[in-house]
Order: C-alpha cells, then sequence, then structure tokens
C-alpha cells in the first residue's frame, strides 16, 4: 500500500528532472537576454548526436559524453549568437523566427548528415538496472535523471549568484544601460549566457538521447514541454524549477490513476486553465524587462 | 584640460536633442550645468556616458577621444555615474550594487571598497538589505556609493537632491563638496537648486533647449542669468 503511493511520488520527482533538464536552458536564455529560442530543441538533438558520435567513433563513456555534449553544443551556441542573434536584441519578433530558422537548418543538416533512421545511445551497465530498497523499487536511469538534474540546476545557481560572471548578467538582465555605465559589456555577456543555456541544452539532449532515440526531429517533442514549464514558471528559473516538479508530480499521479496518454493530456489542460486566470505563470516578479 | 567636448551633436533616433555644444572642465573643479527642465541637461550627460543613439563631434577626457568608445569602455576610463532617478539594481542586494561599480576598475576587488561604506553608514549596517527597499535618500547615496566603486577621476551627477529630503539633501551636498575639494574628483552636476549650485560649483553653463546659452565662472552666475533662463 505504502509502496504504491511513494513510487508514484519518486516517478513524479523523475519526471519532473526531466521537464527541468529540457526547460533549464531555455529558462537561462529567455530569463537572462530576452531571446525566445525556437532552436532549443534542436540544440538538445545537437547533444544527443554528439553523444552518439563521441560513442561511436571513440567509444567514450556515457558519462564523460555529458560534459563534452555541454561544450559542443555551447560553442555552436556562442557561434550563432555572434553570427545571428546578437544582431536582433530588442527584437523579439525577429529573434523568434530567427532562432525557428535555425532550427530548420540544424534539423536538416543532422538528416543530411546522420541519415534519418533511428540511433541509440549505450548506457553503462549500472544504469540500466533496478534498485530496490525495502518496498520501493525505481530504475536507476530514473534516479540519475534526478541528480543530474540537480548538479546542472546547481551549476547554473552558482554561476548566477557566487560568480562575478553571474553579477554581471543579473545586471545586464535587470538593466543593461547600467550595467553598461560601470564597465559591463553588455554584448559579451550575452553571448556567454546563450552559449551557456545551449550548453545546458546539450547536456541535456545526451541524457534524452540515452532514455529514449536519437533523430533528426527529437527536439520537437522536448521543446513544446521545455517551453510549457518556462511559461508556467513565470520565465524565471526559480519558477521553472518549481512548476516542472509541480508537473511532474501531477503528471505521475494522474499516470497512476488513470492511464499515461490520460495524465499527459489533463496537466496541458491544467496548463491551459491555469495561464487562463494567470498568464504571468506560478511565480512572477511582476516587472517589465529592460 | 581634463574633459572637452568640441562641438557635440546627439540624437534620440533622428532627434536632435544637444545643438552643438562645446566646453572644457579643468581637472578638480566642479561645473554647474543648469536649466529648465527638458533643455538637454540630462542628454548631455547621457551623451557623455555614450547613452544616446548618435553623436557627433569630439569628446576628449585625459587626451583620449572616447566618442568612438562604447559606454562601458568609456566608464573604464573612470567616469562615475549617478544617473536620473538613481537606477538602482532593485533586485540586488546593497553590496552587489556597490560591487557592480567595481567592474570599471582596472583592478579586481573583492571586498566593498572602504571609501564606499565609510561615507555613508547606514549602507554599512544594511550591505545585505535588498537595495529597492531604501528609501529615496538612502537610495540617493548607494548611487554614490556605487559611482565611488569605480575609483572614479570624474563623477557625473545628475540632479542628486531631486526628490530627497532637505536634512539628506545638506548631507550629500557636503559629501560632494568633500570629493570635489579634498579628493579632487572632477564633478559635472546638474542642478535645478541655485543655491546648491552656487555653493559647489567652481563654473556653470545653462542650457536652453540644447545648446549653451551662458557659461563662466559660479562668480557670474548672477540673479539676472537665473531669472532670464531659469523662470518659467
Amino acid at each position: 500500500m505504502l509502496a504504491s503511493i511513494v513510487n508514484p511520488l519518486i516517478l513524479g520527482i523523475s519526471i519532473g528532472s526531466i521537464l527541468l533538464i529540457s526547460a533549464l536552458g531555455l529558462a537561462v536564455i529567455y530569463g537572462a537576454a530576452g531571446v525566445i529560442n525556437m532552436a532549443h530543441g534542436e540544440f538538445i538533438m545537437l547533444g544527443a548526436y554528439s553523444t552518439y558520435t563521441l560513442q561511436s567513433t571513440m567509444g567514450m563513456p556515457f558519462l564523460l559524453c555529458i560534459p563534452c555534449a555541454f561544450f559542443i553544443v555551447g560553442i555552436i551556441g556562442f557561434v550563432i549568437e555572434r553570427n545571428l542573434i546578437c544582431y536582433l536584441y530588442n527584437r523579439p519578433l525577429d529573434t523568434l523566427l530567427a532562432t525557428w530558422g535555425v532550427s530548420l537548418v540544424l534539423m536538416q543538416s543532422s538528416r543530411l548528415i546522420f541519415g534519418s533512421d533511428v540511433k541509440y545511445i549505450a548506457m553503462p551497465e549500472f544504469l540500466s538496472t533496478n534498485l530496490e530498497l525495502g518496498i520501493l523499487n525505481f530504475s536507476t536511469f530514473r534516479l540519475f535523471l534526478i541528480a543530474v538534474a540537480l548538479i546542472l540546476l546547481f551549476i547554473t545557481w552558482f554561476i548566477f549568484y557566487r560568480t562575478r560572471l553571474g553579477i554581471k548578467i543579473r545586471a545586464v538582465t535587470q538593466n543593461k544601460e547600467m550595467a553598461a555605465s560601470f564597465g559591463i559589456n553588455a554584448a559579451q555577456v550575452y553571448s556567454i549566457t546563450f552559449a551557456f543555456g545551449a550548453g545546458l541544452a546539450g547536456a541535456a539532449g545526451a541524457m534524452f538521447g540515452a532514455l529514449s532515440i536519437v533523430l533528426p526531429t527529437m527536439g520537437m517533442h522536448y521543446v513544446v514541454e521545455a517551453f510549457l514549464m518556462v511559461v508556467t514558471g513565470g520565465g524565471s528559473i526559480l519558477g521553472t524549477v518549481f512548476a516542472s516538479t509541480l508537473a511532474g508530480e501531477i503528471q505521475s499521479i494522474f499516470a497512476f490513476i488513470f492511464n499515461d496518454t490520460m495524465a499527459r493530456g489533463l496537466l496541458f489542460i491544467l496548463i491551459v486553465v491555469l495561464l487562463r486566470f494567470r498568464p504571468q505563470g506560478l511565480l512572477s516578479t511582476g516587472s517589465g524587462r529592460r | 584640460m581634463f574633459l572637452k567636448l568640441d562641438s557635440i551633436s546627439s540624437y534620440y533616433g533622428n532627434t536632435k536633442i544637444l545643438r552643438e555644444v562645446s566646453f572644457e572642465v579643468p581637472e578638480g573643479s566642479c561645473l554647474c550645468v543648469l536649466g529648465r527642465n527638458g533643455v538637454g541637461k540630462t542628454t548631455l550627460l547621457k551623451t557623455i556616458m555614450g547613452l544616446m543613439d548618435k553623436t557627433t563631434g569630439r569628446i576628449e577626457l585625459h587626451g583620449n577621444d572616447i566618442n568612438s568608445k562604447r559606454t562601458d569602455e568609456r566608464a573604464k576610463f573612470g567616469i562615475g555615474y549617478i544617473p536620473q532617478g538613481r537606477q538602482i539594481l532593485s533586485k540586488f542586494t546593497v553590496r552587489e550594487n556597490i560591487m557592480l561599480g567595481t567592474f570599471a576598475r582596472k583592478d579586481v576587488v573583492k571586498e566593498v571598497p572602504e571609501i564606499c561604506v565609510d561615507l555613508f553608514p547606514y549602507l554599512k549596517d544594511n550591505l545585505d538589505r535588498k537595495a529597492g527597499l531604501l528609501s529615496g535618500g538612502q537610495q540617493q547615496q548607494l548611487a554614490i556609493a556605487r559611482a565611488l566603486a569605480v575609483d572614479p577621476q570624474i563623477l557625473l551627477l545628475d540632479e542628486p537632491t531631486e526628490g530627497i529630503q532637505p536634512n539628506i539633501v545638506t548631507e550629500i551636498g557636503e559629501t560632494l563638496q568633500m570629493l570635489n575639494k579634498k579628493l579632487g574628483i572632477t564633478v559635472i552636476l546638474t542642478e535645478q537648486h541655485i543655491k546648491m549650485a552656487r555653493k559647489l560649483g567652481d563654473n556653470f553653463i545653462m542650457m536652453d533647449n540644447g545648446k549653451i546659452e551662458a557659461s563662466g565662472p559660479i562668480m557670474e552666475l548672477t540673479d539676472e542669468v537665473v531669472e532670464k533662463h531659469m523662470t518659467v
């Protein structure tokens, strides 16, 4: 009896951590730079293909692939920001279209390079086992997802709140002119932030490629949920964490009562209803940007 | 000459706000910029900081032409800016606001510079308070502390006494006098209060409609000049 209550709750946290991993990079880029990045799903896809390539050509162990995917996609993000996005700040509609274009280009390029057949990422043995603790039973990969979500969240928190770069990022977010008036190069801060957000998506891709399959179109699946979490949370990183955990739990509980499809449907309906009455999201700072 | 503006015009979009403004500020002096509301005083300071859409002409600081530089590069020449409305970052703590100023320094400092808190005991006791919770006068002190964290050679102050209770106005006036006369920091100050201008200033410029209408040593700021250019 107890197990049938606790197991769905743990499952909920792991669903929540998947949602968080997929949304974190998007929240960083939107929250700090104000860019709605439609190519976020493709950054996730690139992370998955990076992992696949590193694994199949060099035999790199999976755990090492995650930080590598972070850096590879981070660098790709940096190049895209320097050559395209940096000309479009303060023009949200144009960035929306431009990043959508980027997403199409990335998707087709990976189709040309890797083909449109399904690829798989091999997981280390210890992640494909089940763990039994008394009455509780869960897969180690689920636990691993939760751990990765917490690590990525900690790294993000540390950079934002414990480093000089973090003060710079938060200063530029609050008041770009004032930040510049005190010697902060806003363009540089935006580039680094965008690269960091892209890197987070890359790490997410490594995880999701292993969790399910690697396909050129896989990004579309994750980007919708990522956007929902950021919007439901109110656009901030903390809000995204909150929304992801809550949504994960709700989905898991509904799935326990009904079934998976029903649970996702009900969750989406709940989000729509929530946004109808609280369009600013769960946690909102209430202040306009810039 | 420390700071020199040579036929500076500046624009919001395509609208010309400053019209061929030229003046010089000797090192260690205090220049008061006077005039009615909307004549371009704030624009003048923003122009020096590089915050306008377009600026033509030459701005020389210590012999460097800074008009081609970005705002963040200008700040690193040692300009401490105290903008209109103070523009404290309200989500930051007092400490973080002051640390923001240190990004324009040449050296890297990890702690809040002493001068910033020594001058303002209230800030010293409330370093971890959210800056948005401070009163207007306290925010103005914080804005000055933030600019001092730059280790500035010149301070640009945009109406530092606007909307502040009288006893703090006197205090801020004394602080500015000390910074200017004792520490030798050059000051450019826009002001509505003539009394304050006469007390602090070495020189003045009187602006109207984006141009300099009168200028000279503060002694020449007679009541007639004030009457002519500042009464509504």
